[in-house]
């Protein structure tokens, strides 16, 4: 809209005195070219604040609500997170029942057909499987109705090797030293655990160390051995452990055994008629004396006859399994300490001691007299690196193939690596005299074959936990990806979970 | 009736005609569509079938001759300026109306294409056309250039078609058994499309890689992985869920078997308390800066984001010393109608019930 003044007219026009404008307190302030409403403008109001007067002296940032931590009236009791932690558990009654599934027994064990399937361990055993911690918290029992191990080629050889020292025959009585080795989750600890199971149909007696580590990160007591041998330290807690533990598997073997000999240290509490069972129970009773109680029972366990006096009993003593799983901890210094504050090294402990002894050929007699099973594996997950056992493993497996210790081509530790001498002599067995004694073998375990793994992948199918057709492509594919058939990892595919839709 | 000529054979042969012929065999613009609506004249006589045709082949006939010799400079003269431009502004017009312009309308329908459309048409046609119709015997006594309306005329001619096409396929699928059963030059089965999860960045199921995602504290996502697998676990080896009748599950498996596929257990858990909308308080639509309630449709994603969120925050009232314990615990809760998260659910839903009036206040606004 044109205005109808004209420019003339405009600009001859005079500031209006103020009184005569009204003072127009509505306008806005954004029209700034009027100058006359801001400055009769009301002065502007106060915001007054709902906090009250302002604040100079504290922080003006937004500030974000937190959310007040639950108050959790006590903290869960001392020991509940790691028997959380810790807890096995080897059943679960949603998973499906597998039918026609076998057991463990002396015969199923040897049977060459029933490669590639899978074994359930007997009920009864469990409880002597658990006593002995034969299973390790992360392994997958707890998803399928009752545990069960597969049957591969070296569950067979070991199936045959323990029938056949326990049997009448050409190999009874013979001991066998074996190192395992393998890559991660090539199942070493299952094939101790299947060792054990077979040990315990044939009514062996078993010791285990479950976990070495235990032992060198001075989480349980010690003491100096003696005062003529300052420099050796036992761990009684640790022996009294390894006692009970021996105790309840083997409750039944033990029941039936006499002491046969006199044992000078336990002289008081020792009586002639005293079974097994109850020499082993003192130990426990008393930790103090547990070392000595152990070395009673291993010299009763590894004797071939009775000594004078103690005929009227005498029982010949079953074969023996001892497995130690994750050696490599055993091979450095350990974490306690000399007076002289210096590293105690782990072969000083007398435990360890006496449990690397073993591999080393007896002299007169062998180390396993009534026969028996040594088995030692190595961890892959949970492993120091130490160069010097590494030697001496290469070194075992040399000696192995038939090389001789002079041989040009025998693995020699690099002379400016720092080679611990101890460990690599500890290995170094030579050849044994006595003629049921075995050589010291290194075992390396290594993938299943594509039928062992068609028939892990079917159990889990089976069970209910996986939903795929199982067929030989399909087989074939996840073998590959679990490295050629390393059980740890096709555990994992079968159990992944897929939800195609 | 203009004379029939064959284009082709004359332009090649005589090259002296060239000259004579061009107003026929390349017209102009104005040209074509000036003789168009004649045609459509013509149309509604009825009577001449032959005008269109003919029209048809020079149009197409010129088509195929821009392209396959060079013009000369004298060749196409241009039309008046006048008659340019009324026939340019015609185009425009076209396009502005946006009706489509259909070469038949353009360029003219054969009349018997029209006739077999309309039966009503066809009875009261020429009667010569109608003699023609019955007196398909095909052979004729005339020759004619219009091969496209013989062929739709006689029946006989398409049966025959129908024939050879069934001749042809017999023997294309007889071929393809063959090379099935040799399985020539193919060694394997042809591949299936692969699942979502076999790709690695999408191996996991959408709602379980979303609810990890939200368990997820301080970005340590493999910690949070590890909650998963131990509530996986949990409600693998959990027993299974006694259903309440009041919050049932979705549909889905019955109870027993849920823990078989913990995915699914998962996803009916979620799926189930997953509200369906969300309530968004709005400002200044009812005045008086009072805010009103407006129920908002969620999409899938974000209907399981708030039930995980629920349930999480649910968990956190649990006494169990795990985190993972006690979401695993909340969500066997939820399985069973015991937790509040259905509370939070079903108020959710009764506000959105009450404010689905205030819907109205936000289409008047806009």
């Amino acid at each position: 809209m044109v205005s109808s003044f004209c420019w003339g007219c405009l600009t001859r026009l005079r500031p209006t005195p103020r009184a005569v404008l009204p003072p127009t307190v509505a306008a806005p302030r954004a029209a700034a070219f009027h100058t006359s409403t801001v400055r009769y403008a009301l002065p502007t109001k106060k915001k007054n604040s709902l906090d009250g007067p302002p604040k100079y002296r504290q922080a003006k940032s937004a500030r974000m609500k937190k959310k007040k931590p639950v108050e959790r009236a006590r903290p869960p009791p001392v020991g509940e997170r790691k028997a959380l932690r810790k807890r096995i558990v080897l059943s679960n009654p949603n998973a499906l029942e597998v039918e026609g599934m076998q057991d463990f027994t002396s015969e199923t064990m040897v049977d060459a057909r029933l490669r590639g399937s899978i074994l359930g361990l007997p009920v009864p055993m469990l409880t002597q499987l658990r006593a002995v911690e034969a299973f390790k918290p992360k392994q997958g029992w707890s998803i399928f109705r009752r545990p069960g191990t597969v049957v591969r080629r070296e569950t067979l050889e070991l199936g045959r090797l323990i029938d056949s020292i326990s049997n009448e025959g050409q190999d009874k009585g013979r001991s066998v030293k074996k190192i395992v080795t393998g890559v991660r989750g090539s199942g070493k600890t299952v094939h101790l655990l299947q060792a054990m199971a077979m040990a315990f149909t044939k009514q062996w007696v078993v010791f285990t160390v479950p976990e070495p580590q235990d032992l060198v990160i001075a989480h349980t007591g010690y003491a100096p051995l003696s005062d003529e041998t300052p420099n050796l330290y036992v761990q009684n807690e640790a022996t009294a452990t390894l006692l009970s533990r021996t105790v309840v598997a083997n409750e039944q073997v033990l029941k039936t055994l006499h002491v046969s000999r006199e044992h000078a240290a336990l002289k008081s509490s020792v009586k002639a008629g005293m079974t097994l069972e109850e020499l082993a129970k003192l130990g426990i009773q008393d930790p103090a004396i547990a070392w000595t109680v152990f070395q009673a029972l291993w010299a009763e366990l590894t004797a071939t006859s009775a000594a004078s006096g103690f005929d009227k009993n005498f029982k010949p003593r079953p074969p023996m399994l001892v497995t130690v799983d994750g050696l490599a901890h055993w091979m450095k210094n350990s974490e306690y300490r000399s007076v002289e504050f210096e590293p105690i090294h782990a072969h000083d402990l007398v435990f360890v001691r006496h449990f690397l002894g073993l591999l080393k050929p007896g002299t007169g007699k062998p180390a396993l007299p009534n026969g028996g099973l040594l088995l030692y594996s190595t961890s892959a997950s949970n492993n120091p690196t130490i160069y010097s056992f590494e030697v001496a493993l290469k070194q075992i497996a040399a000696r192995q193939a038939g090389l001789n210790a002079s041989a040009p081509e025998f693995p020699q530790a690099d002379p400016y690596s720092g080679a611990d001498k101890r460990v690599i002599d500890a290995f170094d067995s030579s050849k044994p005299t006595v003629a049921k004694e075995g050589m010291l073998e290194l075992q390396t375990l290594g993938g299943l074959t594509r039928d062992e793994a068609r028939g892990f992948m079917e159990y889990f199918a089976r069970s209910g936990l996986l939903r795929e057709k199982i067929n030989d492509e399909w087989v074939g594919e996840k073998w590959s990806l679990a490295g050629g058939g390393v059980i740890g990892e096709l555990e994992k595919l079968g159990r992944r979970l897929r939800v195609t839709d | 009736m203009p004379p029939r000529l064959n284009l082709f054979n004359a332009r090649t042969a005589v090259p002296v005609f060239r000259q004579t012929s061009i107003n026929v065999s390349r017209p102009s613009i104005a040209t074509t569509i000036n003789s168009n609506r004649s045609t459509r004249h013509g149309l509604k006589t009825g009577l001449s079938s032959s005008t269109p045709m003919q029209k048809r082949y020079n149009s197409s006939a010129s088509g195929g001759d821009n392209s396959e010799r060079p013009k000369a400079p004298t060749e196409d003269p241009l039309p008046h300026v006048s008659e340019e431009a009324a026939e340019i502004s015609k185009i425009m017009d076209k396009k502005c109306d946006g009706t489509p312009a259909s070469p038949e309308l353009e360029q003219g329908t054969p009349i018997s294409e029209i006739l077999q459309r309309d039966k009503e048409a066809q009875k009261h046609m020429p009667k010569v056309m109608q003699d023609q119709i019955k007196s398909s015997t095909g052979t004729r006594s005339f020759s004619t250039s219009t091969r496209r309306s013989q062929a739709e005329l006689h029946g006989q001619g398409k049966s025959f078609d129908e024939q050879t096409a069934a001749v042809m396929a017999s023997m294309i699928s007889q071929v393809n058994q063959q090379a099935e059963e040799f399985h020539d030059g193919i060694k394997f089965d042809p591949v299936e499309t692969l699942p979502k999860t076999e790709n690695f960045r999408t191996r996991y199921d959408s709602l379980l890689e979303q609810f990890t995602k939200l368990l997820m504290t301080d970005g340590k996502l493999s910690r949070a992985q590890k909650d998963m697998a131990f509530i996986l676990d949990h409600l693998r080896t959990a027993p299974p869920p006694q259903p309440n009748p009041k919050r049932p599950l979705l549909p889905g498996p019955p109870a027993p078997q849920l823990p078989l596929n913990p995915v699914l257990y998962l996803t009916l858990i979620v799926d189930s308390v997953a509200p369906l909308i969300k309530i968004r308080q709005q400002k200044g639509i009812a005045g008086g800066g009072a805010s009103v309630q407006i129920p908002v449709p969620l999409a899938l994603r974000q209907r399981r984001r708030t039930a995980i969120k629920w349930i999480i925050d649910g968990s956190d009232k649990r006494r169990d010393s795990k985190f993972a314990q006690r979401v695993a615990n909340e969500l066997v809760a939820v399985a069973e109608g015991r937790s509040g998260v259905w509370d939070k659910r079903e108020q959710q839903h009764k506000l959105g019930i009450a404010g689905r009036s205030n819907l109205g206040m936000v289409g008047g606004r806009r």
